[in-house]
């Protein structure tokens, strides 16, 4: 059986099989033989030979979030675009700029029409007592604006609409 | 003694209070937001009262319904915890006119060291040394900008009535003081419902040491020693400890008496923290006084094993301290991780979500003091501040050894959070040694993105989650789940047999 997951944005695909001992689960090259228990609705043990890992897996939305070895991995559907937005401040794709978190938005900062340089301050959101800066990903004209003062904004919600300069832009940070 | 306390804070401090309340047999009074009303502090309370809306200004920050829930429910005292109105004078002095004990320090102390422009004269009368910087707080910008060129770049906008790093700027050139200004006095404005600001120089790279001190209402007054709390990040501390690898015991006793010395001039009672900041050279200057409970008064009660809290309620109930200076010694070594709901490998982006699951670490020597449980939302509108977790053992090493170990074993799922992060600062050989100051995180860990995973790792999660999506579609015998799910081939309970989830 086959299984496809986007982990931090890159398709994977594993083949599951049953075996005598419990699961044979290869990922290209790369085989594994686990014996496996479910714990409880959410938690499994994996045995990998003598090696016991305990593994929570929580499904949220379309997602499944696994906690392996104190470590988080998100796994999305495939064909869900990854996540996360960009960096810090420049979320988006260079024209559309994003929330990069949920938050009130404090200021805007530039209005439409106005020509912007990169990481130029265009929106500051507030989240948890904090301003964040949201920065131009790229020099550019700002074609819409789309956030106000005092609204309540959620992640990845697009805030300003960016005409990036000629061809000769520069590269996104991203 | 009280015979009700009404705890007007939320999440982590709130569930400490609610605790030590507990123990003193004395019945507790949470209050909460529209965004709180199943948050883990109103669970624990003995009684809890709405305040109104979810922003600050409207709930937590509004004295008048803070006073009427006293009033509703016959409190005798309240407990302001850190932050929202823990330092603010008129809150105490409202309180004392209507005959509702605050559990903090006197109205005047509080309005004396809360205003930090007062207090830095106060504290250079009583010859405590402080650091260069403006004595009054204008309205205009050019004197600020007159003050600055005075001082010479760079420099910091504070929030005269804050901390916590709210209102905190460093601004190195000019051009960049008036935006500065105007960020510091919005943040102030928003975090303590005053926006007025002031500047030091910044001194580049310090060590933060700070010392707790208890005074009562007859006149005692001592100290509990210090805590190191130079690994910080935006000017809010991250990591602290008792002791502090820089103090010998001589600096240590001289810091001390000055503590003693500042708290008595600033006429303080119940417990109070004096921050110094620690130059190369081990010269100290004042940095303000911290009139409330802090954050990190836990590595102080592990290394001393006084409770701060129960002191605090002792004292403001009228009992002597009952102990002096001499009765009091460190033991071991004591390190808090602070955990925060923010990305750290986004700049520390606040983090709010939903928490999918959590289990604490625990272990001898581990104490952890949280206010989030599995299947909250942590709110957009408070400090990102989730839990600490919080280590005791002989000696620094064998404590950072123990820290590491815990912060290994904390799980949480759903938001990002500070731990990845904890764990490489407490593994990194600087800190190991004690090399610490306030530009650490920068000097070490700019740019710092969590190490991959490894291959087998990645492997084996994966194979949980596929476990788990075959036991789903086992045990919904249909139509496979949408998205992630088996690609072509026979379905998952044709090959699986009576291998179900929970079976054998």
């Amino acid at each position: 059986m086959e299984f496809e997951y986007l982990l931090d944005g890159a398709p994977r695909r594993i083949r599951v099989e049953k075996t005598a001992a419990g699961l044979s689960i290869r990922d290209g090259d790369a085989v594994i033989q686990v014996e496996a228990r479910a714990l409880s609705d959410h938690e499994i043990l994996l045995m990998a030979g003598n090696r016991p890992h305990r593994a929570v897996v929580v499904r949220n939305g379309g997602r499944l979030h696994v906690l392996l070895d104190g470590r988080e991995f998100v796994l999305a559907p495939p064909g869900e675009r990854d996540g996360r937005a960009g960096e810090a401040g420049e979320g988006g794709d260079g024209k559309r700029v994003t929330a990069p978190m949920p938050g009130k938005v404090i200021k805007v900062c530039v209005v439409e029409g106005e020509r912007v340089r990169r990481n130029q301050t265009l929106v500051i959101v507030e989240a948890m007592k904090m301003e964040n800066e949201i920065k131009a990903p790229a020099d550019g004209i700002v074609t819409k604006v789309r956030a106000a003062a005092g609204e309540l904004v959620d992640s990845e919600r697009t805030l300003i609409e960016l005409e990036p300069a000629g061809a000769e832009k520069e590269a996104t940070n991203g | 003694m009280f015979g009700k306390i009404l705890i007007a804070n939320r999440g982590e401090i709130a569930v400490r209070i609610v605790k030590a309340c507990r123990e003193m047999g004395i019945p507790s009074v949470a209050v909460f937001s529209e965004a709180d009303r199943t948050a883990l502090h109103v669970q624990l309370a003995d009684e809890a009262v709405l305040l109104g809306p979810a922003p600050a200004a409207e709930s937590y920050l509004d004295m008048d319904r803070v006073v009427e829930a006293v009033r509703r429910t016959g409190a005798e005292a309240v407990h302001p915890g850190y932050g929202f109105l823990s330092e603010n004078a008129d809150f105490a002095r409202r309180l004392e006119r209507e005959g509702i004990a605050f559990i903090g320090p006197n109205a005047d102390a509080l309005e004396l060291v809360g205003d930090k422009v007062r207090a830095r004269r106060t504290m250079e009368a009583a010859g405590v040394p402080i650091i260069p910087g403006m004595k009054t707080a204008p309205k205009d910008f050019a004197e600020f900008e007159a003050a600055a060129a005075g001082l010479g770049y760079p420099v910091i906008v504070k929030a005269s009535a804050g901390g916590g790093g709210k209102g905190m700027r460093v601004v190195r050139e000019p051009g960049a003081l008036a935006a500065a200004l105007e960020a510091g006095r919005r943040e102030a404005k928003s975090a303590f419902g005053d926006e007025t600001v002031y500047l030091e120089r910044y001194l580049d790279a310090p060590r933060h040491v700070e010392f707790q001190v208890l005074a009562d209402k007859h006149g005692a007054v001592v100290h509990l020693f210090e805590r190191e709390c130079s690994i910080q990040r935006r000017h809010q501390k991250i990591v602290e400890e008792s002791p502090s690898p820089a103090l010998d015991p001589a600096l240590r006793a001289a810091m001390g008496e000055t503590a003693v010395r500042a708290m008595k001039a600033a006429g303080y009672d119940n417990a109070g923290t004096v921050e110094f900041l620690l130059d190369a050279d081990l010269r100290f200057y004042f940095l303000e006084v911290n009139a409330r409970l802090q954050v990190e008064h836990p590595v102080t009660e592990l290394v001393t094993g006084v409770d701060l809290v129960r002191q605090q309620i002792r004292i403001a109930a009228g009992e002597p301290l009952g102990f002096g200076q001499a009765s009091l010694a460190q033991r071991g070594h004591a390190l808090e991780c602070r955990v925060y709901a923010e990305d750290p490998a986004r700049g520390f982006l606040p983090s709010p979500g939903r928490i999918l699951h959590f289990q604490e670490p625990r272990g001898p020597g581990v104490r952890h003091d949280g206010g989030i449980y599995a299947g909250w939302d942590v709110p957009i509108h408070y400090d990102p501040i989730l839990a600490k977790l919080i280590v005791w053992a002989e000696d620094r090493g064998r404590a950072c050894d123990r820290m590491l170990a815990a912060l290994g074993d904390y799980a949480l799922l759903g938001v990002r959070t500070t731990v990845p992060f904890l764990r490489d600062v407490i593994a990194h050989p600087a800190f190991r040694e004690g090399r610490l100051d306030t530009g650490f995180i920068g000097k070490y860990f700019e740019g710092w993105s969590e190490p991959p995973a490894g291959a087998e790792a990645e492997l084996l999660a994966l194979a949980a989650a596929a476990y788990a999506d075959m036991a789903r579609l086992g045990a919904e015998g249909a139509a496979g789940a949408p998205g992630a799910g088996p690609k072509g081939g026979p379905l998952p309970w044709e090959t699986l047999g009576r291998w179900r989830l929970g079976g054998e």
